[in-house]
Order: structure tokens, then C-alpha cells, then sequence
């Protein structure tokens, strides 16, 4: 049955890892500490499994064991020592939609969305993986009101780091 | 264009960037052990009760006049042996709040619950320090006076002190009693500052959006 159980869940863990990835994306500076955070968020899903009713989707469980994992249970490791920056590895455009502005715009949004702090990233987070605000608001504890309200406020940091 | 919808074309389209992990690369990871601060706080939790319950029993245990003594204690005195008996009540009463609290933490509720339990947890184990800490400065207190009066010598000098000096005896004891107690006190704070740091962090900020 544990087998069963261990066989499921890694082949969802599998098809949805992208969820996991984006998280780390996020939170993290460097390779080690996105290996880190994917072991992290990994466990907590694996133990909270068995729990997983599935009366909500998958990827739905997967994004708040996710955030909660990367903004309140994640001690950083003392093992993530910078190698590699994500900048410039990691955001390619692809080559017909190469927009010299455009890639500008994004590089510094993606820096900017960096230096937000773990509430707002989590925001952005959701947002950017088009979830409406009831979720947003079911999965920070926080309400829909509240979420539009800091949600434009973020958008407005975001403008005046992009046009100072 | 809105800054975020840029952001948000960009987004969806890097999916393939990532590393993608076979079920193989997968099934290892479900063997590590977590190193979350729930996880952490668990161990240093544990860690207190054995702690306090050491430094309660252990001289009972290591010194046979100290047993003695104390067993003759109990025998003849019922406040002092039924504090005794409350003290552990109040261990396991502890133990039992810790148990609930650590239970009632689910990764799976919303961020703002998640926090709100650990950071009970927190409390919990916090009340316990500052309960132990009371008792020890209290303990101190009365077991440096009996040591004071049953030395005779001691005993004798006292004897002549004047007020003044009786009075800056007793600020010395206290004195010194307290700032160990405030040295351990410092100590937890620290432990569980920078454990909780990101968490109060967080927390506040969340809390925040509330206004």
C-alpha cells in the first residue's frame, strides 16, 4: 500500500514539478539553494500526502504546501554558497521574439520581483500562475479585498522600478 | 503595458527552462530527513523538557545526602513534597500543550494559519522557559539563604551584620541570581529570534495587509 501510495505521489510530483521550480525560482539566488528548496517542499509534500483528500487538484495542494514551505518552514542551508546567479542563464527569450526593450523591461522586472518581500513574491507568484483572487486570498489567510488592495500596490512598486 | 502582464507573457513561457527530474531522480529525495524550522523547534522543545527535568532530578540522583535530605523532606514536610508533585503536573501539562500545538501544525493550511501555529507552538515552549526560569530564580534565592544560615560560620558573621549590610547581602544574592537568570533568558531569545526571525518577518507583514 506504501509502495502504491509513494508510486502515485511521485509521478504527480513528476508531471507537476514545474509548480516546485517556479517556487524556488523565486525565492532562491543560486542553484544550490533551488536544490535545497525543491528537497524541502519535496518532503513536506511527501508527508503531507497521505493526507491529500483530493477533493482539491493536485496543483492546487502543490502551490500552498509549496509557499508555505518556501516562506515559513525553509531554514536556508548553510550549503548555498553563490555559484552560479540565475540571471542571464535561466530567462532566455526565445530568438523570434527578441525585443531589445522588451528583454530589458524583463530583466529588470525579474529583479525587481526579487527584491520584494516574501509576502509580496507570493502574491506575484500566484498571480502570475493566473490564479484568481479568491484563491490568492484562501492561500496567504488574507482576504480578497486585502489581496487586490496590496496586489496594485505591488504593481506600482513594480512601475516606479521600471520607470523611476 | 501593465508591468505584470509583461511579466506574466514571459512567465508561462518558462516552463522548459527547468531542469526536469525523472521519477528515479525523485524517489531518493522522499528518503532525506527536512530540516524545517517546525522540525527544529521540535527538537529544541524535546530538548527543554529533558533539560529541566535533568537539572530538577539529577542532584536527587548524584548525591546520596541530597537524596536523603530531600526524602526526609517529603516524609515530614507535605507543601514542600506537594509542590514537588505540582511541579511535574506542570511538566505534563507542558508536555501535553507541546504535543497539541506541534499536532495542530498542518503545511497545508493557509500561510497566516501555518504561522499563527508555530508561532503558538513558540509560545508554549516560551511560557515553559520563563516558568523554569522563576522556579530557578526562586530556588536560588531560598537555596543560597539555607546554605548562608546553615554554615555556621556564615551564620555567625551574619549574625553581626548591621542593616546596611544585611541589605546589600540580600541585593547581591538576588542580584547575582537574576542576572543568570536574565543571561539564560537572553540566551533563548537569541536561540529563537534568529530560528523565527523570517517567520516574525513574515508574519508581521501579513498581519499588516489586515490594517
Amino acid at each position: 500500500m506504501d509502495k502504491e501510495l509513494e508510486h502515485s505521489f511521485v509521478e504527480l510530483l513528476e508531471k507537476h514539478q514545474n509548480i516546485i521550480h517556479k517556487v524556488c525560482r523565486l525565492y532562491t539566488n543560486n542553484y544550490d539553494a533551488h536544490n535545497d528548496l525543491f528537497q524541502e517542499i519535496t518532503i513536506q509534500l511527501w508527508k503531507a500526502y497521505p493526507k491529500f483528500r483530493g477533493d482539491s487538484k493536485f496543483s492546487t495542494w502543490m502551490y500552498r504546501v509549496g509557499l508555505n514551505t518556501a516562506i515559513t518552514l525553509y531554514r536556508k542551508s548553510k550549503r548555498t554558497i553563490n555559484t552560479q546567479d540565475f540571471d542571464g542563464i535561466e530567462f532566455k527569450m526565445k530568438a523570434e521574439d527578441y525585443d531589445d526593450t522588451e528583454e530589458q523591461q524583463l530583466k529588470t522586472l525579474y529583479k525587481a520581483v526579487h527584491e520584494l518581500n516574501d509576502i509580496e513574491k507570493a502574491l506575484v507568484f500566484l498571480y502570475l500562475e493566473d490564479k484568481d483572487y479568491r484563491e490568492i486570498s484562501e492561500t496567504m489567510g488574507i482576504s480578497e479585498v486585502n489581496a487586490r488592495v496590496k496586489m496594485n500596490r505591488i504593481k506600482t512598486k513594480l512601475k516606479t522600478i521600471l520607470n523611476p | 503595458m501593465d508591468e505584470l502582464e509583461l511579466l506574466k507573457k514571459d512567465w508561462g513561457k518558462q516552463d522548459s527552462s527547468y531542469k526536469k527530474l525523472s521519477t528515479n531522480d525523485i524517489y531518493p529525495m522522499l528518503q532525506k530527513k527536512s530540516s524545517s524550522i517546525v522540525k527544529t523547534l521540535f527538537y529544541i522543545s524535546i530538548g527543554e523538557l529533558v533539560f529541566w527535568i535533568l537539572i530538577n532530578t539529577i542532584p536527587y540522583f548524584l548525591s546520596d545526602s541530597y537524596r536523603e535530605r530531600m526524602d526526609a523532606i517529603y516524609y515530614n514536610d507535605y507543601i514542600f513534597a506537594g509542590l514537588t508533585i505540582l511541579s511535574y503536573g506542570v511538566i505534563l501539562l507542558f508536555i501535553y500543550l507541546l504535543f497539541k500545538s506541534h499536532k495542530a501544525i498542518s503545511v497545508t493550511d493557509n500561510a497566516k494559519k501555518l504561522m499563527e501555529s508555530i508561532l503558538k507552538t513558540r509560545r508554549v515552549i516560551k511560557y515553559y522557559v520563563i516558568y523554569n526560569l522563576v522556579i530557578a530564580f526562586i530556588s536560588m534565592v531560598i537555596g543560597m539563604y539555607f546554605a548562608i544560615m546553615h554554615d555556621p560560620n556564615l551564620a555567625d558573621t551574619i549574625s553581626h551584620f548591621n542593616k546596611k549590610q544585611m541589605l546589600i547581602t540580600y541585593v547581591i544574592v538576588i542580584g547575582v541570581t537574576a542576572v543568570f537568570v536574565f543571561v539564560i533568558w537572553l540566551f533563548y531569545k537569541l536561540l529563537y529570534g534568529l530560528l523565527l526571525k523570517r517567520l516574525n518577518r513574515n508574519y508581521k507583514e501579513l498581519k499588516k495587509l489586515e490594517i
